[in-house]
């Protein structure tokens, strides 16, 4: 699960020593260069020092301070970095707040690494559009597979698929993040815009569905399960 | 004393004693100024017309028949006994009275005074009135007191009896209107002093007089039900979670203690490893949904309400479920009539339907049909989220909305459920009705388009 784009910077700024510690051997595994910082003057400081890819950011920190402010102030400051909110605060409330005042996304505790990771490197792959997937404002392509975004059709090797609204939308997702783990979680929340526990495995039958209109047929399959985690989408798995 | 003086019912008797007094006061002053007052002013006009008429006289028809007039006044018989008359020549001889003479030079004339005057034996307390005649002579014309005076120490006297009665009357008043004031409030006080020790179940006694006290206590005893059913079921609530936790986290336990038990095994570890991950998953799952529960019945509301178009959100999930319940062969039918809107928080109300149509494709097995209809009336919208499975046998439909009330444990579930969609309900001010469909299970829920606006 290394990101693609190599040794991309990270700044941590979590105050409880063990989870930091996890989550440094963690993100340094996957390949980020990881500096981490405890107290919220010190990360302040740390976070406008320097061009960072990517921050990772606790609400509760010492002293009665807030990782939002931090955000407020890196924002103030016209530092666009993407910021990955980490709290244990979870109510919805929590989370609108934490988006509305400059994070790109929010995770609560407790978490899964892989969760974690899929969204870091969703967020560092949306801050630099990468130049080797066909984007454009009409038509979205992946090997033998075109999605017409105008008409919002989809075709595979020249075949039509017949999808409903809601699984262009999936596939298009998935199209857009190929090459990238995504989570359940991350299919519910930006295909389906619902940020509570549907219960039932909805989004693998969803995505099995989509599998079986999509790969049936085909020799090169394109969605991917990984296991554990969620999906990835793309031609080699 | 500072006790005392803090007493609501000494200071109400205070008060109505002070009143009685008062009134006392207001009354015997009334009375004395008709009686003794009238009296007063009739004598002071009678005295100046006897004045009047002897000077009269006295100018017409000369001293000596005044001097007559004033002898024969004195012994007709008539208030000869209280009568004060005088007559003295411009020398001031005596010509005609019952009083020796006027020695004082300094009296004023023609104004009626008080004076001492000598009656002979006595000094009494008199009203007269002094009248210079043109030659000189002196028409002195008054009335003897002591008889008035004496009637008012009488009234006075009466009035300091009943003055002092009353104050009297009022401190015993205090005293037993205090006494009965704190032997209710007693009952009262006792009852929640050994609540406060934790006798949770004590209550105010009633006298049995539908009285203010009663009423009151009635009012605290209902109160004191109130908070005893809902800590009964907080005890009951925190029971059931603290149950729920510990089951799992045994489990979790269980599983590692044995993958580490005797020679660590890769396989073993690793399985240990993957099910303690996947139950600990559970358990984030279990206390959001907790979370979820206790902020909406604690109303503290997330998001302001706002207009809800409920097509979009059963379409919205009808596209997320669809899918599992065509791998299920379950159908799933959505019948709305019209554009029904509602106040409220959309992702809450997404919350009921989720969960609904989750439980519906738990349990109402395979095939089936379940039916999402929406209803608009011009003050409610009713939401009918109905299947034809097995149902729910009608003794345990108040019980499955507690939450971790599962009807079996064999399917994967946490029991919370129907307990969100009865909170979620709640908060909306709606009403949760879960029905037999004859076959199948019926889920009704009735939400007011307008909520009462309690912000």
């Amino acid at each position: 699960m290394l990101p693609n784009t190599p040794s991309a910077s990270l700044l941590l700024i979590e105050d409880e020593q063990d989870m930091a510690r996890y989550l440094s051997t963690g993100l340094e595994e996957a390949g980020y260069e990881v500096t981490h910082a405890d107290q919220a003057d010190q990360a302040l400081k740390l976070a406008l020092a320097q061009q960072w890819d990517i921050m990772i950011v606790d609400r509760m920190l010492p002293h009665e301070q807030d990782g939002l402010d931090i955000i407020k102030a890196v924002r103030l400051a016209s530092v666009q970095t993407p910021v990955l909110v980490l709290s244990a605060l979870a109510s919805l409330d929590d989370r609108v707040r934490g988006l509305r005042e400059g994070g790109d996304d929010y995770l609560t505790k407790p978490f899964a690494l892989p969760e974690l990771l899929a969204r870091l490197e969703a967020l560092i792959r949306r801050a630099n559009p990468s130049t080797n997937t066909t984007i454009d404002n009409r038509q979205l392509r992946l090997a033998d597979l075109t999605l017409d975004l105008l008409s919002r059709k989809a075709e595979r090797g020249g075949q039509p698929i017949t999808l409903q609204p809601r699984e262009f939308k999936l596939l298009e997702y998935l199209v857009r993040n190929q090459g990238q783990v995504v989570t359940r979680k991350m299919l519910l929340e930006s295909v389906w815009d619902f940020h509570f526990d549907p219960g039932t495995n909805v989004i693998d039958v969803q995505v099995s569905r989509l599998r079986n209109k999509i790969d049936k047929g085909h020799s090169t399959p394109l969605v991917h399960t990984v296991r554990g985690v969620g999906y990835r989408f793309g031609v080699d798995g | 004393m500072d006790r005392i003086w803090h007493s609501v019912a000494f200071r109400l008797a205070l008060l109505c004693g002070g009143l009685v007094v008062a009134s006392v006061l207001v009354m015997s002053s009334v009375f004395y100024f008709v009686s003794i007052g009238l009296l007063a002013r009739n004598i002071d006009s009678k005295i100046t017309s006897i004045t009047e008429k002897f000077s009269e006289d006295a100018e017409s028809n000369g001293l000596s028949v005044v001097a007559q007039r004033i002898a024969s006044t004195l012994t007709d018989g008539v208030d000869s006994d209280v009568e004060i008359l005088l007559l003295t020549n411009a020398l001031g001889q005596k010509l005609a009275g019952n009083i020796s003479g006027w020695s004082e030079r300094s009296t004023p004339v023609d104004q009626t005074i008080d004076r001492m005057v000598n009656r002979g034996d006595r000094l009494v307390p008199s009203r007269v009135r002094l009248h210079r005649l043109s030659d000189g002579s002196l028409l002195v014309v008054g009335r003897d007191m002591q008889d008035l005076s004496e009637i008012g120490n009488l009234i006075g006297r009466a009035v300091a009896i009943g003055g002092v009665s009353a104050i009297l009357l009022a401190i015993l008043a205090t005293i037993v209107f205090r006494h009965q004031f704190e032997r209710r409030i007693w009952a009262i006080r006792q009852t929640t002093q050994e609540i406060e020790a934790g006798n949770l179940d004590r209550r105010i006694e009633l006298s049995g007089t539908p009285d203010e006290f009663d009423r009151l206590s009635a009012d605290i005893n209902r109160m004191l039900d109130r908070i005893q059913h809902l800590m009964e079921g907080v005890r009951h609530v925190s029971n059931t979670i603290a149950h729920n936790l510990r089951t799992p986290l045994g489990l979790i336990r269980g599983h590692l203690e044995e993958a580490l038990r005797g020679v660590p095994e890769q396989r073993k570890l690793e399985n240990a490893g993957y099910f303690a991950i996947g139950a600990i998953d559970d358990l984030i799952v279990v206390l959001e949904k907790l979370l979820q529960i206790a902020e909406a019945e604690s109303g503290t509301r997330r998001q302001p309400f706002e207009p809800v178009v409920l097509r979009t959100v059963v379409t919205d999930l009808l596209e997320l479920y669809d899918a599992a319940a065509e791998a299920l062969g379950i159908t799933l039918i959505v019948d709305i009539e019209g554009e029904p809107t509602l106040h409220g928080d959309k992702d809450l109300l997404a919350g009921i339907l989720a969960n609904l149509i989750d439980n519906a494709l738990k349990y109402a097995g395979s095939p089936a049909a379940i039916k999402i209809q929406v209803r608009e009336t011009v003050q409610a919208v009713s939401i009918i989220v109905q299947d034809n499975g097995p149902g729910i046998a009608a003794h345990e439909r108040t019980k499955v909305v507690q939450r971790f009330y599962r009807l079996s444990s064999n399917r994967p579930g946490s029991g919370l459920g129907l307990s969100i969609v009865s909170a979620f309900t709640h908060l909306h001010d709606g009403t949760l009705f879960i029905e037999d469909a004859q076959p199948g299970l019926k889920v009704r829920i009735e939400l007011p388009k307008l909520l009462a606006l309690i912000i």
